[in-house]
């Protein structure tokens, strides 16, 4: 088992360094990179590590392959969706995004009427695969029905604890808002939000029945929020599962089975991203404190898949 | 021949005040044509109503032609949101009829618990049934697709609660 960590390891890091920084000629340390995992996605079974670069594994996290993601430079969101096998879109650092149709291979760059600044988080549509939303940093929530090519304002950033705002973290989830749609949830650098899908208010996440009680005086439902003040670098809805949310903090990566109402912590250490298998809502994949883990049990237990 | 003319005229007159005031009468009970509110019929009485109403108490945020305030998906330097638009171009038509009333009669917050907005309560203000016609006014304008969208959102919630 060591034995073939420690391969996996040097696969990875010669696939880094070979490929994500040739312009770098110092060694590639482990240290650097920590920080650089930014985002997580499953494209089908596959799994994708964005950062400097992107890598792909096509076996479960056992060897990888660096894609190019064309001359795209820093990821900093990934987003797919189970109906469009192969689709990946890419948020970047320098301004717009970079959608790929062969699971990332081949890119092609388009902002599409996106302001040029960094786009922070994507995600696509639960229930319309060719709807995306994504966040441009210091401006809001964009929206495009076309899968990425063509872009619009929809909604600003959200108000809390007395200022503006930015989503870093974005999901589609697919419980009825009641108002003919979906939800979207958005992490921030204070904590959790929402926004029904026809862009009416942002507002806290809010148990079921909760005006119920207040009209009728009876006791709150339970809740048990993310822990305050606490950014959230990533959020993801179990395809399978829409009401299973994971979530990536500095306090370690965390799960909700009730849409958000409730969460409880899964793992410790530093995540900065997590991801959740489009068929399987107890499949995710972390990036925790540099590492990469990976569950199969909705995060009771743990194993490495690669140290990056 | 004058005497008959006379009649003549005096029969047209009649027939002209008749059909005047069955027009009048249809304008004041007419039902607008499958327009409901909270499942009554909405009349045309109620829409004319609402008209006066939107324009007295509603026109000045969300607009003459309910258009809603410039750039109004960009947040004020308060920190609020402006007034969206009532028309199709909005969100107005995702909220259900009690959604809508909620948020007129009691303000945002009676549906979004602790929502800070500029729109004010106008329990006091209006009522009830002043309420009403200005919603069933605003619903009076949006086309077919969003009437029947909001339509359904309005049956789902009568039928969750």
């Amino acid at each position: 088992m060591r034995r073939s960590h420690h391969s996996r390891r040097a696969f990875l890091q010669a696939s880094l360094a070979g490929v994500g920084f040739l312009a770098m000629p110092q060694p590639l340390r482990a240290v650097g990179l920590r920080k650089n995992v930014t985002a997580l996605a499953f494209d089908g079974d596959a799994l994708l590590v964005a950062g400097e670069t992107l890598l792909r594994s096509n076996d479960g996290g056992a060897s990888w392959a660096s894609e190019p993601a064309s001359d795209a430079g820093q990821i900093l969101a990934l987003a797919t969706h189970p109906d469009r096998p192969g689709r990946v879109i890419a948020g970047l650092a320098r301004g717009g995004v970079a959608v790929s149709d062969d699971g990332g291979r081949n890119w092609e760059r388009v902002s599409g009427g996106l302001p040029d600044k960094a786009v922070i988080a994507i995600a696509v549509a639960a229930v319309r695969p060719d709807m995306v939303y994504a966040t441009v940093r210091g401006d809001g929530l964009w929206q495009s029905e076309d899968a990425g090519r063509s872009w619009r304002f929809v909604m600003d950033r959200p108000w809390l604890a007395d200022a503006e705002r930015d989503p870093m973290a974005l999901a589609s989830v697919d419980l009825a808002t009641g108002m003919g749609g979906i939800w979207i949830y958005a992490g921030t650098e204070v904590g959790l939000t929402r926004v029904p899908d026809c862009f009416c208010r942002w507002q806290d996440v809010q148990p079921g029945g909760a005006m119920d009680a207040l009209a009728s005086g009876a006791a709150p439902p339970s809740e048990a929020p993310l822990p305050t003040g606490e950014p959230i670098h990533a959020l993801a809805s179990a395809p399978s599962a829409p009401e299973t949310l994971y979530a990536a903090l500095p306090s370690g990566v965390w799960t909700s089975r009730d849409g958000g109402v409730v969460w409880s912590h899964l793992a410790d250490g530093f995540a900065s991203a997590v991801a959740v298998h489009p068929a399987n809502p107890d499949h995710i994949i972390a990036a925790l404190d540099g590492g990469l883990k990976q569950s199969r049990d909705g995060g009771i237990t743990w194993s490495a898949l690669a140290t990056i | 021949m004058k005497r008959k003319a006379t009649v003549l005229f005096g029969a047209a007159v009649a027939g002209l005040v008749a059909i005047a005031a069955l027009a009048q009468q249809q304008g004041s009970e007419a039902r607008a044509e499958g327009l409901t509110f909270l499942g009554e019929p909405v009349t045309a009485d109620e829409i004319a109503l609402g008209q006066e109403l939107y324009a007295a108490n509603c026109a000045s945020c969300h607009g003459a032609n309910l258009e809603g305030q410039p750039d109004w998906k960009r947040r004020l330097d308060t920190g609020r949101m402006p007034a969206p638009p009532h028309d199709e171009s909005g969100h107005t038509w995702h909220h259900s009829d009690q959604d809508l009333f909620t948020i007129t009669k009691l303000g945002v917050g009676g549906v979004v618990p602790g929502y800070e907005s500029d729109m004010p309560a106008f329990e006091g203000v209006l009522t009830d049934e002043e309420i009403r016609a200005v919603l069933a006014y605003i619903k009076s304008t949006w086309p077919a697709r969003q009437r029947a969208f909001q339509a359904e959102i309005t049956a789902n919630d009568e039928g969750g609660t």
